[in-house]
């Protein structure tokens, strides 16, 4: 099957100019798949619009309900427009309109990072290994790469193919992007279409990513017991030099932890990680560590334990030199994307390099050859730490109590808290030498030090937080299960029915970013919330980080605790930002394995699967960035609801269902093509929640699918009733809604939910076999 | 402190609009006229967030006691209802009535509805901020009140971060104004 009518011919014997090839084949812009025998299905490679009737399905389903965060457009020169009221701006657009624009914009940008990071790294893996090299996801991955077969129509098999898919990402980033020029698109409708479509790009996009490097820089393979590694700022050896990375690419650490090994420097320098490049580089080297989410950064930097900085792209503090400058640390940067204004030495010799770092002439370099950094960094890193672990960087505490004294009480410190932190109260308290308020803080606060740059003294309030909190610092060791890739279809197979009919209630995944509204122990609170309740959990991002940031009683962190498999009352860490893709690709498995269906080019039958059976909810808590917003518009595709913290309502807009509009709930029953009300099932497709009880409650009833068995529904409401009861204090009032049949009711709570059926003047329903899809109705239906 | 009308959080700028500063309990005086069906809505900051001899859940059940105004909780803020006794608050999520305010034909959540003033506080700042917004451009046909101490510019009338004492005091008074106090 050829994938895209592009160049390609293949002869036996060609006679060129340059000889005679024999067994010549070439393929410019496609994918040579002979051996596949499932057939094609209707969607290889959508356009824009190729999907746009399913989208609208999923959209009258879930209305958005805008909130805007601006009022104002000022995109182009005819603004700024005011769009508050009905009113419209110069080009015609209303406000709902540009907020959905807004929210193209962002999801545009996510997934152009995302895109961009894997196209570097399949550029530099075919410099590296040649084009021809094979992709390996691990072994039970059979259906490797399940998203982009889904979406593409194509296996990846080779970094050239990787490469060819890429080709189409990019090509649909570009129109998805145009259409948020002025003038182009107009209703909301089709910009949310097009969020969807950029998601599903996300996906496949990120899936490549991954893919490519777990099958080349020797990652744990779909490996369930992927190493534990440590983890925290406690945990790194002050004893010897320490490299900090940044970001999310691995290639320039990769190219540190390499260079360690083979020059056997392990005993005299270590690398730390933040973020995503955390996660990537204990993959390739499991004695290489997680110090912390992306929002420790300033409080790592600001120790001056780290020798050197490296950083790749992404979630990268863009004051990340002016602030390794403050603790005398050099800085490398290694991404055309994030140059950081430093001086361009790539092309220099690397003993050069190192000088002018280490006696400070610069205060960082650009270098984008990757094979150098590590030489550089390492060398750098080991001349500097002498002299650096002699220097002292934050103020005592006595220094602290002298300048507090100076405080204005303006409060400008809490009026600029994204977390509303009492800063000013915990100042003044640090003016008695009471330091408790101020360490209560730091364990609230996400690092943004927006309070010191509004502090009209200029304190360093962020690094006033750290020194209250340094015993909290150094108590920061913990083990934490490194990436493991991809879900083996084995595991699948095991757990595919017990999902499909209810009885594992569900697959919850904390991904994303660390803009926590109070701290990292909510994520692993509630990850143990549902692990101990035997749902499946999965992390990825920064929230796997912090839900291995606590320790239960026997020191142990929740991945220590709990296995890594894809099973009831495991939580397994998938990887960095990029391994998104192995938890909807689950989802996707579960479809072809366990039902059989189809998934190559079949995305709206697979997506249409996943969203009324498999009960998966993805819960971002410290969402932040845009590509948080585009990895969550691709799982909206699939159907697969994801909550949010309370920060999250400022990506604006909500996807909402309305639990009382039964037409909204109305399937076909594919076995007799009848139109059959069930309950709201997910009731939402994005949602803010504004605490902890609230995001474990809405977890619980987001798990609720049209094709639950009577068992899989009653286990799953009684999860539901059980959590409603202790976080909201009272029994739920629509539980009765839930319950199609009598044997749907959890029996240990008959009385009460009978009562309540009864009240409700409750009647029995069908249970059917779910779709939106009238195609897919049996003989296509009435 | 900034005893000025203007956003709470700094960044939290927004576009032309902006609540009118309420400093006295009689200005509310038309709004709660006009008023045939109000809706109290409380987030979950209230929850232990001092006032008299209580706290601002206390407060509300006063509130909607005296004034025969519904109460909705959200975010869990429900639970505290319930513990002291008061049985006739309502739950819904935060996001969920910033959908359901917008429509204008919404029975709310006890069906008592539709409303036509909301009073709201207890939200975190910035996610009541949003819900406001929601409801300023797309709920027009609602009046909005916030009672919070920090400046919310979405609602009509809002404290324009007050001093915490005197924010207390109009507190008061405009319980005394819906009937109940002292
Ligand atoms: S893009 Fe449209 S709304 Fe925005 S400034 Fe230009 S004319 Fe005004
Ligand atoms: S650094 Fe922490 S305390 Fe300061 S503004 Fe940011 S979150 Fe708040
Ligand atoms: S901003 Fe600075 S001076 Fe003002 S209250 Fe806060 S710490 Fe004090």
């Amino acid at each position: 099957m050829h994938m895209k009518k592009k160049a390609h011919f293949k002869a036996d014997e060609a006679r060129t100019d340059l000889g005679v090839f024999k067994g010549l084949e070439v393929r410019i812009g496609q994918i040579v798949d002979d051996e596949w025998d499932e057939p094609m299905g209707p969607t290889p490679m959508p356009s824009p619009t190729g999907l746009r009737s399913w989208d609208h399905k999923l959209l009258t389903k879930y209305t958005p309900s805008y909130m805007p965060y601006c009022q104002v457009c000022c995109l182009c020169t005819f603004g700024k427009c005011d769009l508050s009221g009905d009113k419209r701006g110069a080009c015609g657009i209303d406000m709902k309109g540009q907020q959905a624009r807004i929210v193209l914009a962002a999801a545009n940008i996510g997934n152009a990072a995302h895109l961009a990071h894997a196209r570097h790294l399949v550029d530099h893996l075919i410099d590296e290994f040649g084009p021809r090299t094979d992709l390996i996801q691990g072994p039970g991955t059979e259906i490797h790469a399940p998203v982009s077969r889904l979406v593409t129509g194509t296996r990846p098999r080779t970094l050239e193919d990787a490469s060819i898919i890429l080709d189409y990402c990019e090509s649909q980033l570009a129109h998805t992007l145009s259409a948020t020029h002025t003038g182009q698109e107009g209703s909301w409708l089709d910009f949310e279409s097009k969020v969807l479509h950029v998601g599903m790009i996300d996906q496949v996009s990120m899936e490549i990513a991954d893919l490519v490097q777990i099958s080349t820089l020797g990652f744990p393979k779909a490996d369930p017991e992927a190493p534990l590694v440590d983890s925290g700022i406690g945990m790194m050896d002050l004893n010897k030099a320490i490299i900090l990375t940044i970001g999310h690419n691995i290639v320039p650490a990769a190219s540190i932890t390499d260079y360690i090994t083979e020059k056997k420097l392990g005993a005299k320098v270590e690398v730390g990680g933040m973020c995503c490049t955390a996660w990537d580089i204990t993959r390739r080297d499991p004695s290489a560590k997680v110090i912390g989410p992306i929002s420790w950064q300033l409080r790592y930097i600001r120790s001056g334990k780290a020798d050197v900085v490296v950083v790749d792209e992404q979630c990268v503090r863009t004051d990340v030199v002016s602030e390794a400058q403050k603790v005398k640390a050099p800085v490398i940067s290694t991404s055309d994307k994030a140059v950081m204004g430093l001086p361009d030495r790539s092309d220099d010799a690397i003993d050069s390099i190192v000088d002018e770092l280490v006696s400070g002439k610069i205060p960082g370099a650009y270098i984008s050859d990757h094979h150098k950094v590590g030489a550089v960094a390492t060398k750098v890193a080991l001349a500097v730490m002498p002299k650096r672990r002699k220097m002292k960087f934050f103020p005592t505490k006595k220094q602290i109590q002298k300048m507090a004294q100076e405080c204005k009480k303006c409060s400008e410190c809490i009026r600029s808290c994204p977390n509303d932190q009492p800063v000013m109260e915990a100042v003044l308290a640090a003016q008695t030498g009471n330091f408790e308020p101020l360490r209560d803080v730091y364990r609230n606060c996400i690092g943004c030090a927006r309070c010191e740059s509004a502090c009209p003294n200029d304190y360093d309030l962020h690094s006033w937080m750290v020194v209250a909190a340094e015993a909290d610092c150094e108590a920061e060791t913990y083990k934490v299960r490194t990436g493991r890739g991809a879900i083996q279809d084995t595991e699948i197979r095991s757990v595919g029915q017990p999902i499909v009919f209810g009885e594992i209630p569900g697959v919850i995944a904390h991904v994303g970013c660390a803009n926590y509204p109070g701290g990292g122990a909510d994520i692993h609170e509630m990850a143990e919330e549902f692990a101990k309740r035997r749902y499946i959990i999965v992390t990825s991002g920064c929230a796997a980080i912090s839900a291995g940031h606590v320790k239960d009683e026997n020191g142990q962190s929740i991945y220590e605790r709990r296995g890594g498999e894809f099973d009831a009352g495991c939580v397994l860490n998938v990887g960095s930002c990029v391994s998104n893709p192995h938890i909807a690709g689950a989802a996707i498995k579960i479809a072809a394995i366990f039902a059989k269906r189809n998934l190559r080019a079949n995305y709206a039958e697979i997506a249409d699967y996943i969203h009324n059976r498999v009960g998966a909810v993805g819960i971002s808590w410290g969402a932040m960035s845009q590509k948080a917003a585009s990895i969550a518009a691709g799982f909206w595709r699939l159907g697969v609801p994801v909550i949010v913290g309370p920060h999250g309502s400022k990506y604006r807009r909500m996807l909402l269902g309305k639990a009382e509009e039964e037409r909204a709930w109305t399937v076909y029953d594919a076995r007799t093509g009848d139109r059959v009300v069930t309950a709201p099932g997910p009731e939402h497709l994005f949602y803010a929640a504004e605490t902890v009880a609230e995001a474990n409650v809405m977890t619980a009833k987001l798990c609720l699918r049209p094709n639950d068995t009577s068992r899989g529904r009653s286990i799953k409401l009684s999860h539901y009733i059980d959590i409603h009861e202790n976080s909201y204090g009272f029994f739920p009032e629509d539980v009765w809604n839930y319950i199609r049949r009598e044997s749907d009711i959890p029996i240990t709570l008959k009385d009460k939910i009978l009562a309540q059926m009864k009240e409700n003047k409750w009647k029995e329903r069908t249970i059917p076999d779910p779709t939106l899809l009238k195609e897919l109705v049996m003989g296509g239906g009435k | 402190m900034v005893m000025r009308p203007v956003p709470w959080q700094t960044g939290e700028i927004c576009g032309p609009d902006s609540a009118k500063s309420l400093n006295k309990a009689t200005q509310l005086k038309r709004v709660f006229t006009k008023s045939k069906k109000p809706l109290l809505i409380v987030g979950s900051d209230a929850v232990g967030m001092p006032h008299g001899k209580g706290d601002m859940i206390d407060y509300a059940i006063a509130l909607s006691e005296a004034g025969k105004i519904p109460v909705v909780a959200t975010g869990g803020a429900i639970k505290a209802f319930i513990e002291k006794g008061f049985e006739g608050a309502k739950s819904k999520g935060a996001m969920e009535l910033a959908n359901y305010l917008q429509d204008e034909s919404w029975p709310g959540p006890h069906g008592k509805g539709p409303h036509d003033l909301i009073l709201v506080y207890g939200i975190p700042y910035y996610m009541q901020w949003t819900l406001l917004s929601a409801v300023m451009n797309f709920g027009t046909h609602l009046a909005k009140v916030t009672l919070g101490r920090y400046y919310q510019p979405h609602a009509d009338w809002s404290f324009p971060n007050m001093k915490e004492k005197q924010w207390h005091k109009t507190l008061d008074e405009i319980l005394e104004f819906v009937g109940g106090g002292k």
